[in-house]
């Protein structure tokens, strides 16, 4: 037994090193789930392939929800792939941590890195920009917006042209006109957050009140006592132990936005979403019956704040021979010359110049919506300690929507939870 | 199974079954029987007919029960897959390699090293049965880093043998058959020592022979928790085509076609083998019991 | 033999020595800094830290409920059971079944009656007719917490049912009838007879099903992701992962395995210790 499988570890073994040279380059290429993408994506690779038949990408699809615990345990076994996306806040610890390459402007295509910064749109490779160095080039920057069901708002009597809700009073009260019960229970929700991303959406919140999670020197952790309360307290007022217009434990309003099945008269997502309606359910997406409005703002703002916008980068890992990250950089830049493929057959805008004054983009519907919104709007947060923050807004959210807690309570653990955070 | 046993047993019943004569008991009885049977059946039950039921239908109040007609659409989706590669045949294939594949070196591996450890007093015994008995505690994702790093070393992710060979032989086997093989006579063994047969013989021709019910019951504890592995293959398949049922599971679940009634459809398929293998041999599922119950811990 | 220990040397011992080693030192995942020996820095922190007596907790709670419903009912069932011929074989296979299905497909299926749409809501509205409350499975702390106990229960409730009628079936007549002979009811019997040799069996499976539950992981991994709070939750095998996978610090994970590690090893030789100092043999 134990000498059978010794020669087949061997004979793995031989064939690997015998076969891997004799094939020339192999990239690994792992990313998220998403059809649209992997259809025009494979499509690349078949052309890559033939263009440089020395080179053969292998590109592996994982859940996304699933895939940022994938690339930790293999780059923590120093088995990484040689190329990865992920989102900008879990892929900023691979670039502190020297984990990923840097960008190779010439194997790209590019005539020095001056020129790679000249060709996107100003200040979005900032989140992957470190000590003068770029670790990646963004396959999508995505803001968010919200979608509405306009026959849910005539059947209320609503105009959805007019009476779509700017505020976020608004939206409570909008919401509690859409809303169907059965008892507690709802059977409609008229919109519903993205839970748990508050990074992206919370955080926008709190800083149209004038507070923000970090001080300016990144020191304290939780600023503007009366900004958060407000924020805390409206999300009581939202869930179940208040108006009862929704909660985390509900599916995901996105999702059921597109079934148009009288489950839910507002989500907020992103552009790549209309694609998904018309993958989804072709008839709704024909129909007409769907807008898109700007995030809303408090009544008492001080800041004109949209959703956060984030992106995923490409990146390469730093492990990877120099001649496979030459390689792999030239792919990426390959792939990314498509930018019209990625926003018409995927809806994923990639920030180039190029892209962004090209007529499939400024004649492709509502993305006017998302780039006001996203003009007012400010990249996430990067922090080494993202995930944990993201963990503690949610720990504070949910016990005030759903364990009862107040928000002042909430609010001093997360304070103080945050700061014990930081001085870690 | 001695004579005896069944002797026993129908006594018990006899002597439990009296504490049923008053009616009162009987009926508490009977009320804690059912609600049990409802608790335990209903998700079951659920998940069945919704997987004939479009998804409209699964997420209504009150549930229907019973599907108004069968909508096979949710298995051809399963089936399919969103993509149309039909990737569960391939998930259920990999899954049925790897798991039978465990289970038959487990049931080798484990018989071989408990008849060691029950019946060779060689230095160290104990030490070593600790250290089996230990690695049982440790929780899988405390050892996921490492182990990973072992197997990706060997350059064996993303294949069957990244997938087989860290369970190989587990210390639940181990323990189970050397629990198993302590009481296993003696004489039996010496006899075959006297009638001139070696080790290996006495292991083939006495051992195994007089431990099928043990072993059975140890083969299908492993397949059926490989079955249900899901966090190891999500660390080392890297393909597709390698992905096991979980996996795959998992996978259509997370994707935005999927409604509820697809879901329970490729829940069910997923069940079917291990509901077949439990009816052809709920014998063992059931008799394995009795190794436990027979034996002082 | 050789061949099992060294599979076992490769995949069991070594990781868990490679564990308890990088317990002592304060290292992140990705850094490629060499790790710094802090000895038992990390034991220290968590014994200081909130979020780790959480874990405990939750644990406990976890555990303590499962256990005693997981032992008590199906030694209960067992006893019903067993005495009831007839239906036996039908009874014990429908309380098992759910042993078959897979964790992935039994996380599903209560996820859809969990939902507040779901089963959930409605069953316990029937019963209780309380039409449209919700009883927020997923997002009170306290439902949240029995219903990860319910599905677990749910799981293992017929293995523990079927060891237990195994234990039960296999106790010599004479006992029983000696019993009967001096009087004993039903009863009695049952307490003073089955129960005291039964004990073997009840060690046996109070170990295997303490330590399942302190393992205990996917269920409350999905739910989580599924949107339920983690804090009532957050078993400690649960926390070990977000530590690694999230946090990134494996040295820290490492120390709450090693922890883990000996709180296991701890329970199972009290409850071999309790069961040998009157050990009573009928073999």
């Amino acid at each position: 037994m134990r000498r059978r499988w010794l020669a087949f570890i061997g004979v793995a073994v031989l064939v690997g090193a015998v076969v891997v040279p004799a094939l020339g380059v192999e990239l690994v290429f792992w990313t998220h789930e998403d059809p649209n993408r992997t259809a025009i994506e494979n499509q690349y690779i078949e052309e890559f392939q033939k263009m440089y038949p020395e080179v053969t990408i292998r590109r592996v699809t994982y859940p996304s929800g699933d895939i940022a615990q994938i690339i930790l345990t293999a780059f923590a076994a120093h088995q990484g792939p040689d190329i990865f996306n992920m989102e900008t806040e879990d892929e900023y610890p691979y670039i502190i941590n020297r984990r990923v390459a840097p960008m190779d402007p010439a194997a790209a295509g590019y005539a020095n890195l001056q020129a790679v910064y000249d060709a996107y749109q100003a200040g979005t490779l900032d989140a992957v920009t470190y000590e003068g160095k770029l670790y990646g080039l963004p396959m999508e920057l995505t803001n968010w917006c919200i979608f509405l069901n306009t026959k849910y708002f005539r059947e209320v009597g609503l105009n959805p042209g007019t009476d779509y809700p700017r505020t976020w009073e608004e939206m409570m009260a909008v919401s509690e006109l859409l809303v169907i019960r059965e008892g507690d229970i709802l059977q409609r929700r008229g919109f519903d957050f993205r839970y748990p991303y508050y990074l992206i959406f919370l955080l926008p919140m709190v800083e149209q009140l004038g507070g923000s999670f970090l001080s300016e020197d990144g020191k304290t952790a939780v600023i503007n006592d009366a900004a958060w309360l407000q924020v805390l307290g409206f999300f009581q007022e939202w869930g179940p132990n208040g108006k009862n217009l929704g909660s985390p434990t509900y599916t995901n309003a996105r999702k059921l936005f597109n079934k148009d099945n009288n489950s839910v008269a507002m989500c907020l997502t992103g552009l790549y979403q209309i694609d998904r309606i018309r993958a989804d359910n072709l008839a709704f997406y024909e129909s007409n019956e769907w807008m898109i409005v700007p995030f809303p703002v408090f009544e008492n703002a001080v800041n004109n704040y949209g959703c956060n916008y984030y992106g995923h980068y490409y990146m390469v890992n730093a492990e990877s021979a120099s001649e496979k990250q030459q390689w792999a950089w030239k792919f990426i830049a390959f792939m990314l010359s498509h930018g019209e493929d990625y926003l018409l057959k995927c809806g994923l805008i990639q920030p180039t110049n190029a892209l962004l004054s090209s007529e499939a983009y400024e004649t492709f519907p509502y993305a006017d919506v998302f780039a006001a919104d996203m003009a007012r709007s400010k990249m996430v947060m990067l922090h080494e300690y993202n995930p944990q923050f993201d963990d503690l807004l949610r720990e504070a959210i949910e016990s005030v929507m759903l364990a009862g807690v107040t928000p002042e309570q909430a609010l001093a653990t997360l304070r103080q939870k945050a700061n014990e955070l930081l001085q870690e | 199974m001695s004579p005896t046993s069944s002797g026993r047993g129908r006594n018990v019943r006899r002597v439990l079954g009296r504490a049923a004569r008053a009616l009162p008991a009987r009926i508490l009885i009977w009320t804690v029987l059912g609600v049990m049977a409802v608790y335990v059946l209903a998700p079951l039950v659920f998940m069945l007919t919704a997987a004939f039921m479009p998804a409209r239908d699964v997420m209504s109040m009150p549930y229907p029960w019973i599907p108004r007609s069968l909508y096979w659409q949710n298995f051809w989706q399963a089936i399919r897959g969103n993509d149309g590669k039909f990737m569960y045949a391939r998930s259920i294939l990999n899954s049925l390699v790897v798991a039978a594949a465990i289970t038959a070196s487990t049931a080798l591996l484990a018989t071989l090293t408990g008849y060691g450890l029950a019946k060779f007093p060689f230095r160290g015994r104990r030490v070593v049965l600790l250290l089996i008995i230990g690695t049982m505690m440790v929780p899988f994702q405390a050892i996921m880093i490492p182990l990973y790093m072992v197997v990706t070393k060997m350059g064996m992710q993303n294949s069957y043998a990244g997938l087989i060979v860290p369970f190989l032989i587990n210390a639940f086997g181990v323990f189970l058959m050397r629990q198993y093989l302590l009481t296993f006579p003696d004489e039996l063994i010496d006899a075959a020592r006297i009638d001139g047969a070696g080790e290996l013989q006495i292991f083939w021709r006495v051992i195994i022979p007089n431990s099928w019910p043990a072993i059975a019951t140890l083969s299908i504890l492993t397949f059926r928790s490989q079955w249900d592995n899901l966090i190891w293959p999500l660390l080392v398949v890297q393909s597709e085509e390698m992905k096991t049922i979980p996996l795959y599971i998992t996978r259509f679940a997370s994707e935005k076609y999927t409604d509820e009634g697809a879901m329970m459809a490729a829940a069910v398929i997923a069940s079917l083998p291990m509901v077949i293998l439990f009816f052809a041999l709920a014998k063992y599922f059931v008799g394995g019991a009795k190794l436990f119950a027979a034996r002082k811990g | 033999m050789l061949p099992a220990l060294v599979f076992f040397g490769l995949f069991s011992f070594y990781p868990i020595v490679n564990a308890f080693y990088t317990s002592l030192f304060k290292q992140k995942l990705l850094s490629l800094a060499p790790p710094e020996y802090i000895g038992f820095g990390n034991y220290i922190y968590l014994l200081h830290s909130s979020t780790f007596w959480n874990s405990v907790r939750a644990t406990a709670i976890f555990t303590v409920c499962t256990f005693v419903l997981l032992v008590g009912v199906s030694l209960l069932l067992a006893a019903f059971i067993a005495s009831r011929k007839r239906i036996q074989s039908v009874l014990q296979m429908a309380y098992f079944s759910p042993a078959v299905v897979s964790s992935v497909v039994a996380a599903a299926v209560w996820m859809l009656i969990f939902d507040p749409r779901g089963l959930g809501n409605q069953a316990i509205n029937a019963v209780l007719r309380t039409p449209g409350v919700d009883h927020k499975w997923l997002a009170s702390a306290t439902m949240l917490q029995i219903s990860t106990i319910l599905v677990y229960f749910w799981k293992y409730v017929g293995y523990f049912t079927i060891i237990f009628i195994a234990g039960l079936t296999s106790i010599p007549t004479t006992l029983h009838e000696a019993a009967r002979i001096d009087g004993a009811g039903a009863w009695k019997d049952f307490w003073y007879v089955s129960f005291p040799l039964l004990k073997p069996t009840l060690v046996l499976v109070s170990v295997m099903s303490m330590i399942q539950c302190l393992r205990t992981f996917s269920t409350q991994y999905v739910f989580t992701q599924a949107g339920a709070p983690r804090g009532p939750i957050d078993v400690i095998a649960f926390g070990i992962y977000n530590t690694a996978i999230r946090d990134h610090q494996i040295g820290r994970a490492s120390a709450m395995s090693v922890i883990l590690f000996c709180l296991m090893l701890v329970l199972s030789w009290m409850q071999f210790r309790v069961s040998r100092s009157d050990d009573v043999s009928y073999l």
